[in-house]
Formats: structure tokens, sequence, C-alpha cells
């Protein structure tokens, strides 16, 4: 009981500080979702809407679209991070020359702020200016044009991001392989395992928990993604990079329609909420039925 | 020599084995009858509302099925 008192004591802190910042402000975001608040209508303040926000919601095309758009967009850069995180892991893991140096420069990235990282992209990538479409025409002959081709700003922007946060996937699976015991690998070997089945049956299974943070850490951060997508494509061609941050940036703060923006933010929120508590159900009963 | 316990967590998580095909707790229980309420909201004013039928009926119906999640999930 002691104990007890002890830990809501010694917690009691961060929950206040966490209530005040984080929950207080998501409450709100509740209360403007369910009015219609637009500062530049002719009924100043917030007016009570019920369910209309959402109503309008699931006939919203261009919300709807952009949704589907934000979830390819996140499914694909998440696995290829995953993938590439978990090789260049790996590879790190191993001695070789100058692993040191690689280890610093390819962390780099991430001490780059995204509006940074948009900007750069951009300036790599614009016809006429950038190094890259000018060698992809010079050596293969191809007109690589973000502004007019829709899978062209599409591929800028997924390898954008999996430019800039494969590190971070790295860096997290690199401190989990090695935090692994050396005894279940090498126990394996002497009973005759071949390197794929210690990969397979004991190295992931030891994994999943720093797999499952990284997953969710990296879903919850590219379903949200605005600022690099801005700066590099503003959303085009035409919707073909609109993301649904970006969206929902548009309708808050230009449009200024604060009730139908927060409608949008929850909803995005309850995928994200629903996607990660499936995924970690799905992988943790995996994990079960294999123990 | 004073005994010195283990300092658990404040929280204390009971989980069980209803008609779900997980082991959940309470408050597991009562975050999949939200999220079943909010998604059902959300597609019945989708489809059904449009042919006359209100959300409130799905309210209720949600409000139902969270009872018995809750109870027997």
């Amino acid at each position: 009981m002691r104990s007890n008192r002890l830990g809501w004591l010694l917690l009691s802190p961060s929950l206040i500080v966490l209530f005040i910042v984080g929950f207080l402000p998501f409450l709100y975001v509740i209360w403007v979702g369910f009015h219609d608040w637009n500062i530049f209508a002719a009924t100043r303040g917030m007016t009570w809407a019920g369910a209309n926000n959402y109503r309008r919601l699931v006939f919203d095309q261009d919300f709807l679209a952009a949704l589907w758009r934000t979830l390819v967009f996140t499914f694909t850069v998440v696995t290829s991070e995953l993938v590439l995180g978990f090789v260049l892991a790996q590879t790190l893991t191993r001695q070789f020359p100058g692993r040191a140096f690689f280890r610093t420069i390819y962390v780099l990235p991430l001490v780059v702020a995204p509006i940074a990282v948009g900007a750069t992209w951009r300036l790599m990538v614009i016809p006429g200016f950038g190094p890259i479409p000018y060698f992809l025409e010079r050596w293969f002959g191809i007109q690589y044009r973000i502004g007019t081709y829709a899978e062209h700003a599409w591929a800028t922007a997924v390898l954008m991001d999996i430019w800039h946060w494969t590190p971070f996937v790295t860096l997290t699976l690199l401190a989990g392989l090695s935090a692994i015991p050396r005894e279940p690998l090498e126990q394996a070997m002497v009973d005759g395992a071949n390197r794929w089945q210690v990969f397979r049956y004991i190295t992931i299974p030891m994994m999943m928990p720093v797999i499952l943070t990284v997953v969710f850490i990296r879903i919850m951060d590219a379903l949200r993604v605005v600022d690099e997508v801005y700066m590099l494509t503003n959303g085009g061609p035409g919707t073909a990079t609109t993301l649904i941050g970006l969206h929902i940036f548009r309708v808050v703060f230009p449009k200024t329609d604060y009730g139908y923006g927060s409608a949008m933010s929850l909803l995005v929120l309850y995928v994200t909420i629903v996607m990660c508590w499936l995924l970690f159900v799905a992988l943790a009963n995996v994990g079960k039925q294999k123990a | 020599m004073t005994e010195t316990k283990p300092i658990q967590a404040p929280v204390e998580h009971k989980g069980r084995r209803g008609f779900l095909p997980i082991e959940t707790n309470t408050f597991d229980r009562v975050f999949i009858s939200v999220v079943i309420w909010i998604g059902a909201s959300l597609l019945w004013m989708r489809f059904i509302e449009p042919l006359g039928l209100s959300v409130w009926i799905c309210t209720i119906l949600c409000i139902i099925l969270g009872v018995w999640i809750v109870k027997k999930g």
C-alpha cells in the first residue's frame, strides 16, 4: 500500500503536466469537433453542430482520397524503412573498416528539420536546376518532372521519407540487436541451426518488442507528415501528394474551418489508434502462439 | 534490517478470457466498445442514415453491444 502511494506521489508531477499539455487540448479538440467555428463566418464564435462535421466528413471525397493516399504512403514507407533498417542494423553489428564514420554520417538526416529536408530535396529535383533530373535525363533519358508527373512526385516523397527516417529505424533496431543475449544464438548454432533459422526463430522473436515500438512510432509519424511534403511538392501535381496532414492544414489554416479541421484530426487519430492496436494484438498473439 | 518490497505498478492489470479472441481487462473491453461505437457510427452516417434511419439507433445498439462486451467479452 505504501509503495502504491509513493508511486502515485512520484508520478503526480508528470501526470499533472501531461494532463495540462496533452489531455486538456485533446478534450478541447473533441469539443471543437462538435461545433462550427470559422472566424470569418457571419456568426462569430462557436455554434453547436452536433455530429454534422462527422456527417460531412464521411461524404467528403477529397478527405477520403487524402486518407487513402496517406495509408498507402504509410504502408510503403514503414515497410521499406523496416526492411532497410533491419538490413543496415545487421550490417552495423559487424566489424568493417570505417564503421564508426559510416554510423556518424548515416544518422545526419535525423538531425535535419523536416522542413529543411523538404527544401533540400526540392532543390535536388527541380527540373533545370537540380542534379537528379539532369543526370537521369543525361544517363537514362528519363524526363524527371515532379511538377508534371504524379508518379514522379509520389516516388520522390516516398524516397525522401525513407532517406530521412531509415537511420532512426536502424539505430533503434541496432540497440535492440546489441541487447540480445548471445547464448541462445550460440546454442542454436551448436544444435545445427543455419543462419536463416537463427534469424527467423530466435532473432526476430527476441526483437519483436523493439520492432513493434519502431513500427508504432513510424506509423504515427508517417500518418501526420505535413512539412516535408508541403515543402517538396505542396501536395501536387493536382492532389497526387496531398497527404491527410496537408489536407487538414489547408482546411484549418487558409480556410479557418476549425470545427471541421478538428473532426478530421480526430478521425485520423482514430485510424492511428485502431491500426496500432490491431497490429499490437496481431503481433502479440503470434508471439503467444509461438511461445 | 527493514524489509524492502519490490515497487509495483500503481495499476493492477487483471486480464480474463471471454468470448473475445484475446485476453482483456476492463479497460481493454471499454476501449474495444468505444472503437466499435465510433466506427459503427461513421459507417452508419455514410451508408444507413441516407436511407432514413437515425444515427441514434446505432448509438443505442452500440451501447447494448458495449455493455455485453464489457460484461462477457
